[in-house]
């Protein structure tokens, strides 16, 4: 079934915890709805869940691989050709460190930038309900679920107070 | 404890502690006037990008005529790396402005911000201008001194038969590599440091500026997970950035310039070479504000907090040349080994001595003995002379390291690991019509991109300025207004 849109817009902060709030109470889950801000308020402001995001592993596997790969060019090169520097063991980590170092950041910024673009899930084609106000300095609540329920979630949205007409849009 | 209908506990507040200026009126307001200083382009902004647009041509006719000579006469390109070498030191680390500041939460960085990272859009021309030094900076197979361990190689008959060492390209490959990811990750950095600001030139702008807007903002609408990923992204690729940066200098300094001169051996060199970076890239957005202050219609918002700001920064890195100058310095000078004596007599003594004692002068003494006062330090025309000398000297050891270097480099010694007295050059290399038009252009090139790209993006970070009102009010104590300030996270 065709999913459509729903935006409230409010002025005060408090307005706008109340249409979460209500939301809630009309049986909404969480990832129906979402606030939408010009600005980006503390965590837990109008009492949302915190986003979770997984941002953080791509590095993580980049740097493991950019590691990797650089510890097998640098040790494969001296255990090929083995040659005793300055007394040294031939597997030595300082002039290792430099490849290693480089390769580990390499990957790390591979898979970081390739991990940005699929995470934030940009571009977004569709953008639903949404208002020029909001960059301007309104709070919106919307609400994208079933076209059936988009008329309890304009009630949740107009009894916390929203300003105007809400407006909708497709999903 | 209070619960809400989600089940999430938090503290309940009866009264809210201050009253802020965060109210939706502000807030447009915010955005209303850094959008108006945004789309108007003065006939002053004109008449200094058509200067610097005209030196940049003149740069481009520099680097036509330097890379019609040929790549074989290596002295003559030491003014070419100088210049190369000094925009890395100076607009490649502007945006260090941007990122540790914010890293620690400074408020007083949220005016500054942008315009910092706006310099990594001129690092494209950085690039530019390293294109030809990959055909210049001669093979491993000359026998100088590297990191590398090129022909040492005791075996080939195992596997890799084919390679009879490292690749005699190996400092060509990694430094090209590492300069390409700086460069890339500088515009991934303002790029996603502007998609807030997109989505307000896609909502509030018109004409072309509202359709560039659409096509960057890439669908932002300002979701609560949006600026979560915003929060997290811009950590990620801003502490990326300056880890990077400090390896691209370290590879510039060594590649590009210890390994000419035989003798130089100096752990210590690569950090300074970066941190010479730090310190010219405060300065240069010292000088960035300052004309943002004065010429760019923001004299509301660049107030003397971020002159403060920064000046004790430029005054600490200032210090820290000193102790990194002296620490190499005091090594050489009591180890007395030849051909430290000989570095020595090239870099400092000898040739270039005048140079050097004007680099002293600019880049630490005057830093220096000016800004241990107050009534400069708290100023905003003290700290921009200050960086206008800070640069000026930064110029000069460019010029002084690189030309003395890429000198020797042209150089048959009689052994490529020490240079002996006798084979240190005497005189300058001095510059052709080719490295003024280099000079000039080139500096001159990135201030035309940078401002160019101004126009695009805005210089002033809209959504930081709409953020500062969450966290800023008056308060009254006792009998004073006082100013308190949130820390954000």
């Amino acid at each position: 079934m065709a999913k459509k849109s729903v935006l409230g817009l409010y002025t005060e902060e408090d307005s706008a915890a109340d249409a979460l709030d209500n939301l809630r109470d009309a049986g909404f889950e969480e990832g129906e709805y979402e606030l939408l801000t010009g600005t980006p308020y503390p965590e837990g402001t109008f009492g949302e869940a915190e986003p979770e995001h997984h941002l953080f592993r791509w590095p993580l596997i980049g740097a493991a691989c950019g590691f990797t790969g650089g510890l097998i060019i640098t040790a494969g090169t001296q255990m090929a050709y083995p040659l005793i520097t300055g007394g040294k063991p031939i597997l030595s980590i300082p002039p290792m460190a430099i490849i290693m170092y480089e390769g580990t950041m390499l990957g790390a910024i591979i898979f970081t930038i390739i991990g940005i673009i699929f995470e934030s899930r940009l571009p977004r084609l569709f953008m639903g309900a949404y208002s020029e106000k909001i960059t301007e300095g309104h709070i919106g609540v919307t609400v994208t679920t079933e076209e059936g329920r988009t008329g309890v979630a304009e009630e949740a949205l107009k009894k916390a107070g929203a300003e105007g007409d809400i407006i909708r849009g497709w999903e | 404890m209070a619960t809400n209908s989600a089940g999430v506990e938090y503290e309940a507040v009866s009264e809210p502690y201050v009253e802020t200026e965060n109210s939706v009126d502000n807030r447009k307001d915010v955005s209303d006037r850094l959008l108006k200083i945004h789309n108007v382009t003065s006939n002053r902004f004109w008449q200094f990008a058509a200067l610097t647009g005209l030196m940049f041509a003149l740069g481009i006719i520099g680097f036509i005529l330097k890379v019609a000579s040929g790549f074989d006469d290596k002295d003559v390109w030491g003014y070419y790396v100088a210049v190369f070498a000094f925009l890395m030191t100076t607009t490649a680390a502007a945006p260090m402005v941007a990122i540790a500041p914010r890293i620690a939460n400074a408020h007083w960085r949220r005016p500054i911000s942008r315009a910092a990272e706006l310099w990594t859009v001129a690092g494209c021309l950085n690039l530019v201008l390293y294109i030809p030094l990959i055909w210049l900076l001669p093979s491993l197979e000359n026998g100088r001194r590297s990191l590398w361990f090129y022909g040492q190689q005791a075996s080939k008959d195992q596997f890799w038969t084919g390679f009879e060492s490292v690749p005699a390209y190996s400092p060509h490959i990694w430094a090209t590599l590492a300069i390409v990811s700086l460069v890339v990750l500088g515009l991934a950095l303002v790029w996603l440091s502007c998609l807030p600001d997109f989505a307000v030139l896609r909502d509030q702008g018109t004409g072309w500026r509202q359709k560039w807007g659409r096509r960057l903002s890439l669908g932002w609408i300002g979701t609560t997970r949006q600026w979560n990923w915003q929060y997290h992204r811009m950590g990620i690729v801003s502490a990326f950035y300056f880890m990077m940066l400090i390896f691209v200098h370290f590879f510039i300094s060594v590649e590009f310039l210890m390994v000419h001169v035989p003798g130089w051996i100096d752990s210590l060199y690569p950090i300074t070479h970066a941190h010479n970076a730090l310190q010219a890239g405060v300065a240069t957005m010292m000088l960035t504000i300052f004309c943002l202050r004065q010429f760019g219609g923001y004299k509301d918002y660049i107030g003397l907090d971020q002159f403060w700001g920064l000046g004790k920064l430029l005054l600490a890195l200032s210090l820290l040349w000193f102790w990194f100058w002296f620490s190499s310095f005091n090594l050489f000078w009591y180890a007395k080994k030849p051909s430290e004596l000989s570095l020595l007599e090239l870099l400092i003594s000898g040739p270039y001595k005048i140079m050097f004692i004007a680099e002293f002068l600019l880049v630490f003494i005057i830093p220096w003995f000016s800004m241990i006062w107050n009534p400069v330090r708290r100023s905003v025309w003290g700290p921009a002379v200050i960086a206008v000398s800070v640069l000026l000297g930064t110029l000069l050891d460019r010029i002084r390291l690189y030309v003395a270097s890429w000198d020797a480099a042209s150089r048959d010694f009689v052994s490529m690991l020490e240079m002996e007295m006798h084979e240190v050059p005497e005189k300058i290399v001095t510059p052709a019509i080719a490295d003024i038009f280099l000079i000039v252009g080139f500096i001159g090139g990135s201030i035309f991109i940078f401002m160019l790209a101004s126009r695009l993006i805005p210089v002033m970070n809209i959504w930081e300025q709409k953020e500062f009102l969450l966290y800023k009010a008056e308060a009254q104590y006792h009998r004073a207004k006082v100013l308190v300030l949130g820390k954000p996270r």
